[in-house]
Formats: C-alpha cells, sequence, structure tokens
C-alpha cells in the first residue's frame, strides 16, 4: 500500500519547498511477542510472561537512564518515537538504539509508521506532537487487540493529555513515576526524572515565600535572532576557565575578541561549551579580577548550610561571587565583558563526581534532596533527588543535568550510575577516562568486520603488488620502550660502497588495513589517538591490528611504508625516496638494550654496529637541529613501577632518557619532516600538518622573570637565542638547567595540527623543532593524524587515490580540530592518571623530599618536586587569611615576612613534607608543607 | 544520516533494502507521437515520445546503413522541489542525449537498419524526479519504442542501486539519491542477458564499487 | 489513442468498462487463440524445419524471438509478427491519402505516415488536361499549379523502386488533390484494406475516402471530371469561388466527428460504422459537438457490442 506524505520545509537557503516523499504501507511486519501465533518470526523479543510496555517520546528523551537500568524489559519502541527522539536528541536516540540491539533486554522496535494496520494520517489542523501522539496509542490500542486479552499492554507516557486520552479509549496507561514505584524498587525512582513543573509545584506548596528568580530569565529565541542580526547580542561558545569557574569566555566572531564573563549569575545557568548569546556589558562595568590563587579547591560560595530535602535552593551569600574574593582587585580592564542573556545549544552531558557530604536525613526510605559535586570544576553543583543516599554517599557516581529554572540556585539532574567507592584506584581511573571524554566502548561489530581475517599473514597478492617493494633483506630492528606491543616503527641502515648510509624508517602500513570510510576508520577518526594511563592502554585500533598485524615484531614478516634517504657520513640527506615495502625485523629491542648494545664495546654484531652508525648519525643531526635553534625542551615525565599483582604503584620516579631514546626521536623527526615536505608538494592546500606557533613575548615573560631573579638573562628573541640562552643557564646543581628547561616548556603554546589550506605557509613553522615544515607520519598505530597522513603520502606517489575527505576543506578542517581535542585529552588524561597514582602512592608514605620554588604567590608558593614531578602549592598562610604578614617584591619573585628576614624566592630549593590529605571528605588530595 | 534503519531495517520510505518503489507504465498516452509511454517509479514520472522511423531530417546527419537515432532529454521546471534549477543546455543533458542514443542503436533490430535511411526521436521529458530518473527515462523510452512497433532485438530495462550505511540499497530515491554515496545505474537486455549499461557515480575508493555491484547484480538478479 | 480526453462519470465508467469487457469476449470467441507476443518473447514453432522467419522476428539462440509487440501470424512456413500499432507499411495498390511536403524536380514528395516519405513522379500523374503525352520543361515548371506543399492528395501505391524508395501513382480522375473537406489522422492499423476505399456518401452529399495510411478524407462530393466534359472549362474557375453549403459543411463535421470517435474506441473503420455511428447521433438528435461527449461515446461503445453480437449470431446461425 502506498501513501504519500506531503510537508512543506524551508531549505538552508531560506526558500520555502514543498517536499513529496513515498510511504510505503507493509503488511509483513511483525509484533515481535512470544504469544502471537499469526506473525511468524524469528525474533521474537517480547516474552508473554510479564506486560508488554510501549514507551511515549518524552519517557525517552527524559528518563532515558532508567530505560537502560535491567529492569525495566518487555518494552516496544514504535518508530515513530524513535524518529522523533532522533530530531530532538541524537545522544539519546544513540543510546536508545543500542538498547534496542542489547540481546540483554527485551526491547522491540515496531515500525508502526510502515504498517497497513498502524499508519495513521494527520488529521486537518492537527499538530505533529499530537499526530504523534495519536500514533502510539493507534498502536498501543493494536497491539492490544492483536495479542488479545490475555496480554496486558501498557503505555508509559509522562504527557498527562496523551495518557487521559489513552485511558479514555480504553488503552491502559500509566506515568513513568507510579510504574516504577510499581515495580517495588525503590532505587530505580533515583533514575526517575521529575519534570521541573512538578518539582516547581513541590516548590511553591512548601515555600511559597522563598521563591524569587536567581538568575534573569532568558531571553526568547526570536528576541535572540533579531538581536545578533542587529549586533546588539553576541554569539560564541562559552568556555569556562579551567582553574576558575566564575570565569568564562566567549569567542564571538562579530567583536573578534573573546568576551569575558565573571560570575555565575552572569553567566546564567550556561554550562561549559554551551552556544550562548551575550550581551556586552557597559564599558565601566568592564571590570576584571586579577587572577588569584585558586588558594581552596573549592568554591568559596560554599554555604554553610546543609542540604535538607527540597531546600536546595537557598539563595548564596553574596550573587556576585567574583567580587566575594577579598584579596582581589577590581580593575578596569579592556577586555569586553558580558552577560548570557540566552542559551542557543545547550551542552549538557552526564558528568562524575561525588555526592556532597551532607547529614542522613531522618528517614532514609524517602527521597532526598542532594548536591553532587563534579570532578570537573567546570561544572556548577548539581541538584539531585535520591532514594538511596546511604547507598551513594561515598560513591562516584555520573549525574546528567535535566533542567536549571531561573528560580534555582543549582542546575537540577538525576542520577545515572554508579563507578565505584570513592579512591579505589579502578573507579578513578573511569573517571578519568569519563572526564576527558575517551571512549573505551569496546569496538563494534561492524568496526571489528573490517579487519582482515586472522591469523593475518603476508598474500602472494602484497608480494606480487607492483608498488610494494620486497625489503625483506635489510636488517630492520625496533627499539621501543619496554613491554611495548605496538611497535610502528623499525629502522634499518646499511653502509654503502662509497662511504654513504642507506637509513630507512620503516613505519607500519596501517592504511593497507584501515580503508577510509569504513566503520574502522571512521571510529578510529573519532577516537584519534590512543590514550595511554599509567596501567593501562586504550587503542585507537582494535587489538589484532594494534597488536599483530600492524605491529612491526621481530621475525615476522610485515608490511611496512619506508622512508629510506642516502645520507653522507655527515648525515647530509643525498636523497629520499618513499616506498611501501614489505620488512621482515630481525629484533625488537628496548631502549635500554638498545643503548647497552652500543656502550658494551665487546659487542660487534651487525645490529650493533647499525645502531653505533646510526647514532652517530643522530647525533650529528641533533647538532644541526639544534644549531638551527630547535628547543632542547623537558618535561616532568615520570615513571611508575606497578605492582604486578594488584596494579598499585610501588616506586615512583622520573623518567630517564638515554641516547638510544634521542636516536629514534631524532630520525622520528627527519622521517616526519621528509613526509610534510613531500605531501606539502603535492597537495599544498589540503595537506595536514602539525605547526608550534612561536610563543609570544608575553608568554615568556614569566620565564624570563623567573630567570632574571636568578641572575639569569634569557634571550627569547628566536627560538635560536632562547635555545642558546638555556644551554647556558647551567646553576649550581645538575637539576637547574633541566628546571629552568620544564618552566621554558610551560610557557609555550600547544602544537596543533592544520590543515594546510587554511593557514600561510609563513604559519607552518614548528617553533620548537625549529622546522619550516612537520607533520606525523611515524606512530599510524596510535595516532589518526599518522593514518591521514600515509593516505596523503600514498596519493602523493600515485599508489592510492585520494580519499574525497582531503577535496573537502571544512571537514578535514573539522578532523583536524577534532584530533587536536583528542590529543589534548588524552595528554590531560595520562596526566590526570600520573596524578592518580601518585596520590595513591603517597597515601601508605608520607614522604619528606626536596623541592623548587617555581612560583610565588600572594599567599605562598608553588613548587616542584623534581624526584616525583609534582607540582603544587604550599600555604604560608592560614586558610580564609589572604595575605597575612607576608609581602611580595615588585616583579613577584621573592616574599618575605612582615618583621622578619625570612624570605623566599623562586628557584630556591626548599624541603617539603608530602602527605595525602583530605579537607573535605572523598576530595583526598597531596598537601605540600613547608617543614 | 541513517539511510537504513538498523533496528528495523527499513529504509525511509518503508521499503526493504533490496525493493524496488511502485511502478507503473502507461503506454499511448500520446495522440500526436508515433510511440509514447508514461513511466513511474515510485514519485519519478517521465514521458517519453518516440517519433519515427522517419525520413532523416537534417540530411547531413545521416549514416551509413545505420538509423539516426536522436534523443533529447529535459527536466521539467517543475519536476523537482524547487522550481527551475538548471538552464537548458546543461552540459549533464548533452551527454545524457548521447548516451541514449548510442545506447538505443545497438539494441535495433537488423532488419531495420538497411537502405532506407531514417531517423528515430526520443523525446523524454521528466516530470517529476525523486530519483533514479535515468533508469525511469530509459524504461520509458524502452516502453515507447515498443509501442511505437520499432523492431528491437530486446527489451532494456534498467534500475538503479547504491551503496549506504554499509548497505546496498535498490532503486535510490532522491533522498538516498543524495546522499553521497556511489551508485551505479544498469540497463540490461533481459533476454539477451547482456548489459547496455553501466554507469557508476563515486566518490569511493574501487573496493566500494565492488561491492556495490557485486550486491547490484545479487539484487538484480 | 487518446485523441480525445473525456471524463466519464460513475455510471458511465461502469457502462464502459461493461461494453469493452464483453467487446473482449466476443473477440476471443471469434479469433482463433492467435498468439500475442512482445519484444523478445519466444514465438514457439514446435521444432518445425524450414520455418521461415518473416517481420517482426529474428533469431537468439536457436529461438524464433519476437523483435514487435503485436499478433503472431502464420503463412505456410512463414511466421510473422502483425504489430498492434505501428506507422503505416505500404502495398502496392494501396489507396493512401498523403500531404505534400516538398517539391522537387519532376517530383512530389509526400507524407504519408511511412517511415519515409513517398514519392509522386510526374510522370506517374495525369495532368489537369487529361492528355496523355511527354512531360515538358514547362510542365515542370508549372508543377506547383497542380500540387503546391500542404496540398492533401490522393493517390495509389505503385510500389518500391530500386533505390527502396516508395513511389505513388494517380493516373486516375477520382486520385488527385482534395479540397474542401477535413483531414484526418488516425493510426493505419484501424484502416482495412477493403475493395473500395472511395465513398460518396449520397445522403450527405460528401465523400470520405478512407486512406490506407491511415488519413481519412471527408469531404464536399466532388463530380468526377470525365474527360469528356473537359472542354468545359470556365467550369473549374467558377467552381474556385463557391461556397460550401452549411449543410455540408455540418454533414462533414458529423461524418468526421464519427471517425474521431471511433478510432478513440479503437473500433476498426470501416464506411458502415462511420454512417452508423453518424446516423445514429443524428436520430438520437445529439449535435456534432456532443457528439465527441461522454454519453455518445458510451453508447457508441454499447451499440457496437451489439452490432458484433448480432454478426456473431448471424454466423452460428449460418
Amino acid at each position: 500500500m502506498l501513501q504519500s506524505k506531503s510537508f512543506v520545509k524551508k531549505t538552508k537557503q531560506g526558500r520555502v519547498v514543498k517536499v513529496v516523499r513515498e510511504h510505503y504501507l507493509r503488511d509483513d511486519i511483525h509484533c515481535g511477542a512470544e504469544i502471537c501465533k499469526v506473525c511468524q518470526s524469528s525474533s521474537v523479543r517480547l516474552s508473554s510472561s510479564a506486560s508488554i510496555l510501549i514507551i511515549d517520546t518524552n519517557v525517552v528523551l527524559h528518563q532515558i537512564d532508567l530505560l537502560e537500568n535491567p529492569a525495566i524489559n518487555n518494552v516496544i519502541v514504535l518508530s515513530v518515537v524513535l524518529d522523533e527522539v532522533r530530531n530532538r536528541n541524537m545522544s539519546v536516540y544513540n543510546r536508545m538504539k543500542a538498547l534496542c540491539t542489547d540481546a540483554m533486554k527485551n526491547f522491540y522496535v515496531f515500525s508502526n509508521e510502515h504498517h497497513r494496520d498502524t499508519y495513521v494520517k494527520e488529521m486537518v489542523g492537527e499538530s505533529p506532537n499530537d499526530r504523534n501522539d495519536r500514533a502510539i496509542r493507534f498502536a498501543a490500542r493494536w497491539y492490544q487487540s492483536h495479542l488479545g486479552e490475555g496480554t496486558q499492554i501498557l503505555l508509559i507516557t509522562n504527557d498527562r493529555e496523551n495518557k487521559r486520552k489513552a485511558v479514555e479509549e480504553g488503552i491502559s496507561a500509566e506515568t513513568i513515576e507510579s510504574y516504577v514505584r510499581s515495580l517495588q524498587q525503590p532505587n530505580l525512582l533515583d533514575l526517575v526524572v521529575i519534570p521541573t513543573s512538578a518539582v516547581k509545584e513541590e516548590i511553591d506548596d512548601l515555600r511559597p515565600l522563598k521563591r524569587k528568580a536567581f538568575y534573569l530569565e532568558h531571553k526568547p529565541m526570536s528576541e535572540i535572532t533579531s538581536g545578533l542580526l542587529h549586533r546588539i547580542y553576541h554569539q560564541g561558545k562559552l568556555r569556562v576557565n579551567r582553574y576558575n569557574p566564575f570565569e568564562a569566555y566567549v569567542g564571538s566572531e562579530s567583536i573578534g575578541d573573546e568576551i569575558v564573563i565573571y560570575g555565575r549569575v552572569n553567566m546564567n545557568r550556561a554550562f561549559d561549551e554551551d552556544v550562548v548569546a551575550v550581551e556586552l556589558l557597559p564599558k565601566d562595568q568592564w571590570s576584571g579580577v586579577k587572577s588569584f590563587i585558586a588558594v581552596d579547591d573549592d568554591e568559596d560560595e560554599e554555604d554553610d548550610i546543609h542540604m535538607v530535602p527540597s531546600s536546595a535552593d537557598a539563595p548564596p551569600r553574596n550573587t556576585n561571587v567574583a567580587n566575594g574574593h577579598s584579596g582581589s582587585t577590581p580593575i578596569i580592564s579592556d577586555r569586553p565583558v558580558g552577560r548570557v542573556i540566552g542559551i542557543i545549544k545547550r551542552n549538557w552531558d552526564s558528568y562524575c563526581g561525588s555526592l556532597e557530604p551532607m547529614p542522613f536525613p531522618a528517614g532514609n526510605g524517602g527521597a532526598a534532596s542532594a548536591l553532587f559535586v563534579s570532578k570537573d570544576r567546570r561544572i556548577p553543583k548539581i541538584r539531585i533527588l535520591t532514594h538511596q543516599l546511604g547507598n551513594l554517599i561515598d560513591k562516584r557516581i555520573i549525574v546528567t543535568v535535566d533542567s536549571w529554572d531561573c528560580s534555582s540556585k543549582y542546575p537540577s539532574g538525576h542520577y545515572v550510575r554508579t563507578i565505584g567507592e570513592i579512591g579505589d584506584r579502578d573507579t578513578e581511573s573511569e573517571v578519568i577516562l569519563i572526564d576527558n571524554d575517551i571512549n573505551t566502548r569496546p569496538f563494534s561489530v561492524q568496526v571489528l568486520a573490517c579487519l582482515p581475517p586472522l591469523p593475518w599473514s603476508l598474500s602472494v597478492e602484497d608480494m606480487a603488488n607492483p608498488h610494494r617493494e620486497d625489503l625483506r633483506h635489510l636488517r630492520v630492528f625496533s627499539v621501543d620502550p619496554p613491554g611495548c606491543r605496538d611497535i610502528d616503527d623499525a629502522l634499518h641502515c646499511t653502509t654503502s660502497a662509497n662511504g654513504n648510509f642507506e637509513v630507512g624508517v620503516h613505519i607500519a602500513d596501517v592504511t593497507n588495513f584501515v580503508y577510509p570510510g569504513t566503520p574502522l576508520d571512521e571510529e578510529a577518526a573519532q577516537r584519534g589517538t590512543s590514550v595511554y594511563l599509567v596501567e593501562k592502554r586504550i587503542d585507537m585500533l582494535p587489538k589484532p591490528l594494534t597488536e599483530d598485524i600492524c605491529s612491526l615484531r621481530a621475525d615476522v614478516e610485515r608490511l611496512a611504508f619506508s622512508v629510506i634517504w642516502e645520507m653522507t657520513p655527515n648525515a647530509e640527506i643525498i636523497s629520499t625516496k618513499y616506498t611501501k615495502s614489505i620488512i621482515k625485523s630481525c629484533a625488537a629491542l628496548s631502549y635500554i638494550e638498545a643503548q647497552a648494545r652500543m656502550d658494551d664495546s665487546r659487542m660487534v654484531d651487525p645490529v650493533t654496529t647499525d645502531l653505533r652508525n646510526l647514532n652517530s648519525l643522530a647525533k650529528i643531526m641533533r647538532q644541526r637541529r639544534v644549531d638551527r635553534g630547535a628547543l632542547t625542551l623537558a618535561s616532568a615525565e615520570v615513571k611508575f613501577q606497578i605492582d604486578t599483582e594488584t596494579h598499585d604503584p610501588l616506586d615512583i620516579g622520573m623518567y630517564q632518557i638515554r641516547e638510544a631514546n634521542q636516536m629514534i626521536e631524532e630520525f622520528m623527526l627527519a622521517a616526519n619532516v621528509s613526509v610534510a615536505e613531500k605531501i606539502l608538494k603535492h597537495f599544498p592546500l589540503c595537506s595536514l600538518l602539525r605547526r608550534h606557533p612561536t610563543p609570544t613575548k608575553e608568554m615568556l615573560e614569566p620565564l624570563v622573570h623567573t630567570a632574571a631573579s636568578v641572575g639569569l638573562d634569557l634571550d627569547i628573541s628566536t627560538s635560536k637565542a632562547l635555545a642558546d640562552s638555556l644551554d647556558h643557564a647551567v646553576g649550581d646543581d645538575p637539576y637547574f638547567n633541566k628546571l629552568i628547561r620544564i618552566l621554558a616548556t610551560r610557557c609555550m603554546t600547544q602544537a596543533v595540527y592544520f590543515c594546510s589550506g587554511d593557514l600561510a605557509p609563513a604559519e607552518f613553522h614548528h617553533y620548537g623543532l625549529a622546522s619550516p615544515l612537520y607533520t606525523h607520519f611515524t606512530s599510524p598505530i596510535r595516532r589518526y593524524a599518522d593514518v591521514m597522513v600515509h593516505r596523503l603520502l600514498a596519493a602523493a606517489l600515485e599508489i592510492a587515490k585520494l580519499p574525497p575527505v582531503f577535496l573537502d576543506g571544512q571537514r578535514l578542517t573539522q578532523l583536524a580540530d577534532n584530533l587536536n581535542h583528542r590529543h589534548r585529552n588524552a595528554q590531560m588524561a595520562g596526566r590526570a592518571s600520573v596524578e592518580l597514582h601518585t596520590l595513591i602512592y603517597f597515601r601508605k608514605r608520607p614522604t619528606d623530599t626536596e623541592a623548587r620554588i617555581v612560583k610565588i604567590k600572594a599567599n605562598g608558593f608553588i613548587v616542584f618536586v623534581p624526584k616525583f614531578g609534582i607540582e603544587g602549592p604550599v600555604h604560608l598562610t592560614a586558610k580564609g587569611d589572604k595575605q597575612g604578614d607576608w609581602s611580595v617584591d615588585a616583579k613577584g619573585q621573592t616574599m618575605t615576612k612582615a618583621g622578619t628576614n625570612t624570605s623566599y624566592r623562586t628557584l630556591q630549593t626548599v624541603r617539603i613534607h608530602l602527605e595525602v590529605v583530605e579537607p573535605q571528605p572523598h576530595r583526598p588530595k597531596l598537601e605540600l608543607t613547608l617543614i | 544520516m541513517e539511510y537504513v534503519s538498523s533496528l528495523t531495517g527499513f529504509r525511509f520510505d518503508g521499503r526493504r533494502p533490496n525493493e524496488m518503489r511502485q511502478i507503473r507504465g502507461e503506454i499511448g498516452v500520446l495522440a500526436k507521437a508515433d510511440g509514447s509511454a508514461l513511466f513511474e517509479m515510485g514519485n519519478t514520472k517521465v514521458i517519453a515520445a518516440v517519433f519515427g522511423p522517419r525520413e532523416v531530417q537534417n540530411k547531413s546527419q545521416q549514416i551509413d546503413n545505420q538509423a539516426l537515432v536522436r534523443c533529447e532529454y529535459s527536466m521539467a521546471n517543475f519536476s523537482t522541489g524547487d522550481r527551475a534549477r538548471k538552464p537548458k543546455g546543461d552540459r549533464n543533458i548533452i551527454s545524457y542525449s548521447a548516451d541514449h542514443g548510442s545506447k538505443y542503436i545497438n539494441t535495433f533490430d537488423a532488419s531495420f537498419s538497411g537502405k532506407n535511411l531514417k531517423q528515430i526521436d526520443i523525446f523524454l521529458q521528466v516530470l517529476q524526479a525523486d530519483g533514479g530518473t535515468r533508469s525511469a527515462c530509459i524504461n520509458a523510452a524502452t516502453l515507447a519504442l515498443a509501442d511505437a512497433g520499432i523492431p528491437m532485438r530486446d527489451i532494456v530495462t534498467s534500475c538503479s542501486a547504491g551503496y549506504l550505511c554499509s548497505t546496498p540499497l535498490l532503486d535510490l530515491n532522491y533522498v538516498e539519491d543524495s546522499a553521497g554515496g556511489p551508485d551505479v545505474t544498469v540497463g540490461l537486455l533481459v533476454k539477451m542477458d547482456k548489459m547496455t549499461l553501466l554507469q557508476v557515480i563515486a566518490l569511493m575508493p574501487t573496493f566500494f564499487f565492488f561491492c556495490c555491484c557485486i550486491c547490484f547484480v545479487l539484487l538484480f538478479v | 489513442m487518446k485523441e480525445i480526453l473525456i471524463s466519464l462519470n460513475q455510471t458511465q465508467k461502469v457502462r464502459l468498462q461493461a461494453a469493452l469487457q464483453h467487446l473482449d469476449e466476443l473477440a476471443s470467441q471469434v479469433s482463433s487463440a492467435n498468439l500475442a507476443v512482445t519484444v523478445a518473447d519466444t514465438i514457439p514453432v514446435n521444432n518445425e524445419d524450414g520455418i521461415l522467419k518473416g517481420h517482426g522476428t529474428t533469431e537468439f539462440d536457436g529461438q524464433v524471438v519476437a523483435t514487435l509487440c503485436g499478433i503472431v501470424e502464420r503463412v505456410n512456413k512463414l511466421v510473422y509478427v502483425r504489430t498492434l500499432r505501428a506507422r503505416y507499411k505500404p502495398e502496392v495498390g494501396d489507396i493512401i491519402v498523403g500531404r505534400v511536403i516538398e517539391i522537387a524536380p519532376k517530383r512530389w514528395r509526400l507524407e504519408i505516415n511511412f517511415s519515409q516519405d513517398a514519392v509522386l513522379m510526374l510522370q506517374s500523374m495525369n495532368l489537369p488536361d487529361g492528355i496523355q503525352r511527354r512531360r515538358t520543361a514547362v510542365d515542370e515548371l508549372n508543377m506547383r499549379s497542380i500540387f503546391e506543399e500542404n496540398d492533401v492528395v490522393c493517390a495509389e501505391v505503385r510500389g518500391f523502386q530500386h533505390d527502396g524508395s516508395l513511389h505513388l501513382q494517380a493516373r486516375s480522375q477520382k486520385y488527385g488533390k482534395l479540397e474542401r473537406g477535413q483531414l484526418l489522422i488516425i493510426p493505419a492499423y484501424l484502416v482495412k484494406r477493403r475493395k473500395q476505399h472511395f465513398h460518396h456518401l449520397e445522403q450527405y452529399g460528401v465523400d470520405l475516402i478512407l486512406g490506407c495510411n491511415g488519413f481519412v478524407w471527408i469531404g464536399e462530393h466532388a463530380e468526377p471530371i470525365d474527360s469528356e466534359v473537359l472542354e468545359d472549362r470556365d467550369k473549374i474557375p467558377k467552381d474556385k469561388h463557391r461556397d460550401t453549403p452549411l449543410e455540408v459543411r455540418r454533414n462533414i463535421c458529423r461524418i468526421s466527428n464519427s471517425v474521431r470517435l471511433l478510432s478513440a474506441l479503437g473500433f476498426a473503420l470501416s464506411v458502415e460504422a462511420i454512417v452508423d455511428t453518424a446516423e445514429a447521433s443524428k436520430s438520437s438528435n445529439v449535435d456534432i459537438k456532443d457528439m465527441l461527449g461522454a454519453e455518445f461515446y458510451v453508447q457508441t461503445a454499447e451499440r457496437e457490442v451489439q452490432r458484433r453480437a448480432s454478426l456473431l449470431k448471424k454466423k452460428r446461425f449460418v
């Protein structure tokens, strides 16, 4: 049967088009019920034992967390509901999809829109919503009559009108609350989102007088749109300051500058990453708050009243939070300051954190209101209603935001799930991953279907491929950290008759297995990078690829993408060759092994000789790079020794960098540079490169000041000058130089991926490496950028066609942005993981150690503990007392206690005591105190 | 976009991936033409008119021992959602016409060609475009030629298929067609088991093309 | 053939449906189950040897395959397909009506709904003066005074020449230019070859020429000019300025509407059927313009059913 659907829609260009679409109605759609004898279906999902639920769209949209609970089962999801959900909220839709395919859950999708008997035609004057509601009721009625009276069909809807109509039509209908209540599982009730209107009423009942608008009402959308058009308002994405949650920025294109927003009131319920409309404040109110050190880990505005049920909306002490910090001095700045007047697109998500400790309410059985504190400081506290307060109080939980009414101080949300005990290592690791938005889900079936059949071995076609050179005769070996499973680079070095060297860098040929446009490729592009935590690794590509097929392990034949140079003994590159190849690595060495071989003069085997040759070349190349102005930066990388049984850290220490590391690094850099040149030559507009912007003078200023305080004069005019001054910065102790370098590293911006078409060639420069061009080519197993570069290189060599994504500038920029974002997240997660393990390590071992002051603040200083790579504040004054009797000199490099001659200056060595304390329950932190 | 619901396996319009749209053909719709046909594939509607065989009008176009087949293709301004898109004489249309003409010559009866040089004009107009216009044109032209009583060795039929959401789809409609996936249009001589047209539009590597082709043949048979 | 687009109401639709179905049944009783084929259908020949493949057939894979849509006809060993609808296929002796499209040296080219233009040579044409003589250059120059472009001409198929072109002749007084009437173009297959294609419908004062090529001429009756009266020369110019009487013009329209109606219904055109229809319209007081209306359309179909049914009865009776 054929139905024609026609509707009018507006195109992007603003034209109104009438769209006519066909709509086929079928008679071969099964009801999916076990009891049904009419429908012969192999995919029976609905058991007859319990009543069958039909859920309304609003239930799916708001109660998705509840639906994911195993207690909710035997559900019919109508296609009309799914469609509506997809249009409203994509993430809920995806979760719903996962639910419907979950074998453990009996969710059956019934295409009522295409079933001959359940299709309803829109009536004249009926709104689409009403029509959909009617379709749902109609389908429910059909099910009831189809399955007979023996089966109970229950329509679950939170729409009062819909429920009323359903009951009138003789369908049993219930609201989600009453249904969940009937299940007799009190903890389920936590998952139920109470619609705001209901909450409001409750508040009205209880405290009718106290209810007042806390925030300004958001402006209606129409007003915002016209305001944007007339440039009264400005649109942009709100980004909350990571270190000060009361300060946010909105990058606005219409102003061309960032608008600063101070305080929660001005932020007006906007979350981080929300797209908001901002109104500028009058110029005389453009007062900035000088950055003060985050003395406390907690928000100062915290009221001392503990929450009692239903009273979470207590008015705060002072509305302008920014001004609440007495230590701050308001100054008139020239940065535009504004306030949010409307939210264009919400970025609400679920957040990890814990409940704020509070006394137990009298009865534990009833619902209690509690405040949820996110781990991410940018997120305000969230009020939730729980029935299982006792259970949750010491757990890490995930909470979702549902609404934020202007009369309520905090957004309201609901409990989603528990991750685990606070402080537990696994729990906290998971929190880190969730916080950094790292996808830890196992790879989907579609993704795994893209893998080549296992076990993989070199095929005849690969060998016959004219573009693939057989390099198995070469003595190729790899050098990696110990225990490395995903080996993506290997080297070889041979001497030719004329005394020159042939040096090859062989990179795993990941693109031979990951085709553009496949689910595997999309997944990898989405993940962007592998994430390395202290105790585990989250792969970008499925394990068989990461650890076996692509990994250039010893003594197996592997496909590679090779860059081969001919070099003089002076490491001058004479020629460069790029080719796909087949290699057979003869040894997978660790850095330590490689170093040992090179150092041991007794060893004269060929591999060792190659290593020594490579090392001598690398040294020359390194020197040349340094001469060019490359910075040797340092970072405080630490290494843990992990207990193999408990996975707890046993020891902690700085990561040692050996010559072998530098040797490998040198050749990888060279390969990356060579590839960057090649791809840019062929694709000047669509190459993916990596750049490191030159830091501005302001950025380097703190470094210069610090150095000056110890009598060191740094020249920051060029990277070369800086590198030289860094080299000459030799202090009285061996660690001094490294410390300076670490400080220098801090001042730098992050290197980023970009698309060559987006910037002028002058901006391609990589400051840190002092290279005009740079890209990432050498780690395709763990970085997606390298996969893209591999494809570019293959296209440049005319081995493969350029995938269409490269021709779409916008997509490419998006991809590059995502890679940068993922890269940053991965780094943060790694760092957070280190922090976590440091915390665990010191929990049982309070330690005294040496530290260096790196920054003086008004009420204390920040120290760096070289041994453990830890940095943290040391308070000299009591909490609450902002300045005490310490005074800081003009440049902010020394501080002196009034009346005494006790003073501290930067880079001074101090002894400190390290201990884990819990100033607030469930927020353990490492405290440093001066001895 | 999810062109095939992973949950129900249906497409937007309620078809399964291997199902065609409703087709409807009518011949003799124009009084003045020697043969005419109206062909619908779902919402795609094409009218075809055949004139001839008749005397070659422009003698310079005569080809020895061959019939001159001309084909003109046009899209009605009102055929798409928004009116009047491209002006006539579009590059696409010209190549299209050439395509059609040469294709049909191959399918004519041998008895037809001979000393008497003749001309056959095929006029195709898309009245409603909803994807698969090319296939619909071919099918309509075939019907119109049969209606005109022009001897043909075999019936040319055509259908398109595409590859979206990792699923091969038969007979794409406009929404699916404009999704940017690879699509292939095939013209088949059913009796002779031959292919007269194979056209692939894909911004995809050949790997997908093969997927697409294989799936298509599977679907079609 | 949708020459006339008629909107029928519900009862008329039902009646028409019934009538057409009835006709189908009658037809199936009469015809000896001739095989209908479409392009690429295999024609069963029962493995007979020496089958001659005629028009509209070809051989594929050892089978006889149709290249046209139509009815399979067999004449002894010859198998051919008669198309349902195609352009006119001339046979020698066919009387056709055509339209002059070009005047070439010593010949006229005529459009006759064939796949090529027909040729009427000056020498295969009786001159207006009726004298059999060699055509001179002067005659050639005066060709345009005989037939001009767009003139409607009646002629007879003479045959195919060696070069494949179709030649006509008009060596009789009954052939020649047709004036004062209407030319209707209907599908050629509706005109069956008969002994007589010229009809003088005396009661209407109208000439009806059913050209085998589907061109039907309905015009005022013109007396064939015998050579004896040729002396009477000044009669012709006088004729030229004479108006056709209104009654005759009405009759022409009535007959032509009959033809239109029958061809729209897809009934074969015979002079009897045409006259029948015209008479019926007259007797039931149907206006000329209403003849193409829905009601008369259905009535005509129903009358045809009766006619054929009675024919069938007669046949059986015999």
